[in-house]
């Protein structure tokens, strides 16, 4: 779609451009962050985010809108850096992006805007991604705080519970204050954020910034309720019949772990990923000795997977201490679909990567706890749909490695509770919930979005979801009224 | 008498019975758990089960052997060290998946066995050839469900 050019503030000439170097990020050294939970990028300087933004060559056609999956207008707050308002860049991110400060840290921006950024053709693509964490977090200190003012609308009179507190829940919540409804959220655990809180480590994401972001649409008006779980505390019938909530948005995620079924996978000292991410993330094993969790530091720990959520793990039983701390990926290093950042920054601090491996079984000692795994060797064979290379097993290869410690993180899956209690609501046979594009399931008044619809993705198509959520529940409540 | 001695002294025609005889047992199988199922995800997948292995006997009824094409799939041993799941009735589809895949790998060896043995029969190897290969089709199928599903390892 053809989209007017923003007005440029870029002063610097355009073949000028070409030979400013991507700015790269400053972090903590990797010996030194191996031992601590502190962030482990720092953020651009003010004049890094300038010379960066000055990168931008404008394009006709700017391609990197294309790769945003919620059209974030990148080229706008590009020009904002530029004139260095960067209060008003972070505004024009939130025309489309309520939660930029997360997404600046977590989204893969290698494989969304910055891969077909067109400077990315000849030379480095603008680091869009960095830029848009500056302003986020310049913003959060210097200006109206995470969200926008606005001026309070006149009350609907309608209430919408949201359950669920991850990213589609929370981008619900900001969008629906706006239109004056009564908007509360319902979250199981003890803290707000899905996995923004209990998944993604603090050196990844820091939780101060999800309370700031819970804040601000508490400011806004949002209640928020916690240790609330919907389908055993109160139905989603009870809360609609009972409670009045004219609405409801299931923002459930994928949180039910999954194991690989092979032996021993129920032995001591093997978890999953979920389990021991949320140990560490909410149970703050990470404060060890100040809290004292039951996380315990391990000789040989071997994480099973090659995503986020195993990078995630692994570089967190570095942290707590693991002497040594492994991948065990039963691809290659090419097929793995975690970050590229992630892999380096685990690389740099130290874990080991064992790929084409994949266990077959956890040996125990005569206690029960898990010394030892047996092995495979894993061949590449055929590509798939996707054309990533099957793995398939090489013939007596099997060998056996000592660990005292297992994480398994070969994906999640999503819970059946609600499924169970409300069997109104149609879900598929993997038991995600059945819904339409703006979030509409097969029960009147409730939408659903966020992986409990497209199964484990990304905090932006959660957050994405969301918002076309919001305005398909806020159509749904002005035809309520009118009828 | 060993089933080998058996179809020794058995004609084409009750050959082809016996087989679809085994697809219908694992029809039934199937029907009962998609029955006894308490999760509706379970029982859309025992019924996709069911329909596959129909498909399978319907086929069977109107083999012709000149049509076998050799195209064996590639057996991708995804479930081969995983452990048996037991039939019960709550089921998660990852558990289903496993079990439906180890019992097509135990009838494709069962097939494959037979071929190898009547090598010297043109029509029966070419036959139980072709059972086998169905049965490892199947097994392909479910395990790549299960690798798309399961072994995403985002
Ligand atoms: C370890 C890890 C690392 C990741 N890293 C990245 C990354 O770097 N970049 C990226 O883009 N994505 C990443 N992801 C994926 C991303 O976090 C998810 O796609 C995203 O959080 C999904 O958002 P959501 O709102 O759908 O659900 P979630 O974030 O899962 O939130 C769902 C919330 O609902 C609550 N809930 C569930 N059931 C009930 C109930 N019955 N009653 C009340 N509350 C309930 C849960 O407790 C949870 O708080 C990662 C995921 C994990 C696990
Ligand atoms: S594609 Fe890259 S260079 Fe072009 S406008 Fe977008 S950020 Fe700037």
């Amino acid at each position: 779609m053809k989209r007017e050019r923003p007005e440029s503030f870029n002063t610097v000439p355009m073949k000028e451009r070409m030979i400013i170097p991507r700015q790269d990020m400053p972090e903590q050294d990797a010996l030194l962050r191996s031992t601590n939970f502190l962030e482990v990028n720092l953020g651009l300087t003010h004049e890094q985010a300038v010379f960066e933004a000055q990168r931008c060559i404008e394009c006709k056609s700017p391609t990197c809108m294309d790769g945003c999956p919620v059209s974030i207008k990148i080229p706008d707050f590009i020009q904002l850096i530029c004139k260095e308002d960067f209060v008003g860049a972070a505004k024009k991110i939130k025309e489309d992006n309520s939660l930029p400060a997360i997404c600046g840290r977590v989204c893969p921006q290698e494989t969304q805007c910055e891969e077909v950024c067109v400077m990315g053709k000849r030379f480095e693509p603008v680091a869009i991604g960095r830029l848009e964490r500056f302003v986020a977090d310049y913003s959060m200190q210097h200006g109206n705080g995470s969200q926008e003012t606005f001026d309070k609308p006149a009350s609907s009179g309608q209430k919408v519970a949201i359950v669920g507190s991850g990213p589609a829940g929370l981008a619900v919540a900001s969008d629906l204050i706006k239109e004056g409804h009564e908007v509360t959220v319902f979250e199981a655990l003890h803290e707000f954020g899905g996995v923004l809180v209990y998944g993604i480590p603090e050196f990844r994401l820091p939780k101060s910034i999800l309370r700031k972001e819970v804040a601000s649409l508490e400011d806004m008006g949002v209640k928020f309720v916690k240790n609330f779980i919907v389908g055993r505390t109160m139905t989603i019938q009870e809360l609609m019949a009972d409670e009045g909530y004219d609405a409801v948005f299931l923002g459930l995620g994928a949180g039910l772990p999954r194991f690989m079924n092979i032996p021993g996978e129920n032995l001591n000292g093997v978890y999953s990923a979920n389990e021991f991410l949320t140990r560490s993330n909410l149970m703050r094993g990470y404060e060890f000795p100040e809290w004292d969790t039951p996380l315990y530091r391990a000789k040989h720990a071997i994480i099973v997977g090659g995503g986020n959520t195993a990078m995630d793990a692994v570089r967190t039983a570095k942290r707590l201490g693991a002497d040594e701390a492994s991948i065990v990926y039963r691809r290659s290093e090419e097929e793995m679909p975690a970050r590229n950042e992630e892999i380096h920054h685990a690389k740099e601090e130290g874990v080991k990567f064992m790929n084409l491996v994949n266990p077959i079984e956890f040996i125990s000692d005569d206690q029960g706890s898990v010394v030892a795994a047996k092995c495979l060797r894993m061949e590449l064979g055929e590509p798939d749909e996707s054309g990533r290379r099957r793995p398939v097993p090489m013939e007596g290869s099997e060998f056996v490695m000592d660990v005292d410690m297992v994480v398994i993180a070969v994906g999640n899956g999503s819970n059946p509770l609600i499924s169970q209690t409300t069997p109104e609501i149609e879900t598929n046979k993997w038991g995600n919930i059945v819904a339409d594009e703006d979030g509409r399931t097969s029960m009147d008044g409730v939408f659903a979005g966020g992986d409990i619809v497209s199964g484990g993705a990304t905090v932006i198509l959660a957050m994405g979801a969301g918002r076309k959520s919001a305005v398909a529940i806020n159509e749904y409540l002005k035809a309520k009224v009118g009828s | 008498m060993s089933l080998k001695d058996q179809i020794s002294s058995m004609d084409m025609d009750d050959i082809v019975e016996m087989c679809i005889n085994q697809e219908q047992q694992a029809i039934d199988l199937y029907t009962l758990a998609r029955d006894q199922a308490k999760d509706e995800s379970s029982r859309q997948k025992f019924q996709e089960l069911v329909d596959m292995e129909t498909v399978h006997k319907v086929s069977l009824k109107n083999f012709e052997i000149e049509n076998y094409i050799e195209l064996p799939p590639a057996d991708l041993k995804v479930t081969n060290y995983l452990m048996e799941p037991v039939l019960k009735d709550n089921m998660t589809t990852q558990e289903i998946i496993i079990l439906a895949a180890k019992r097509e790998d135990k009838t494709a060896r069962m097939y494959q066995d037979l071929a190898d043995h009547f090598h010297f029969d043109k029509k029966l190897n070419t036959f139980f050839q072709m059972m086998a290969d169905e049965e490892l089709r199947h097994k392909h199928d479910l395990e790549t469900e299960y690798e798309n599903e399961f072994l995403q390892e985002g």
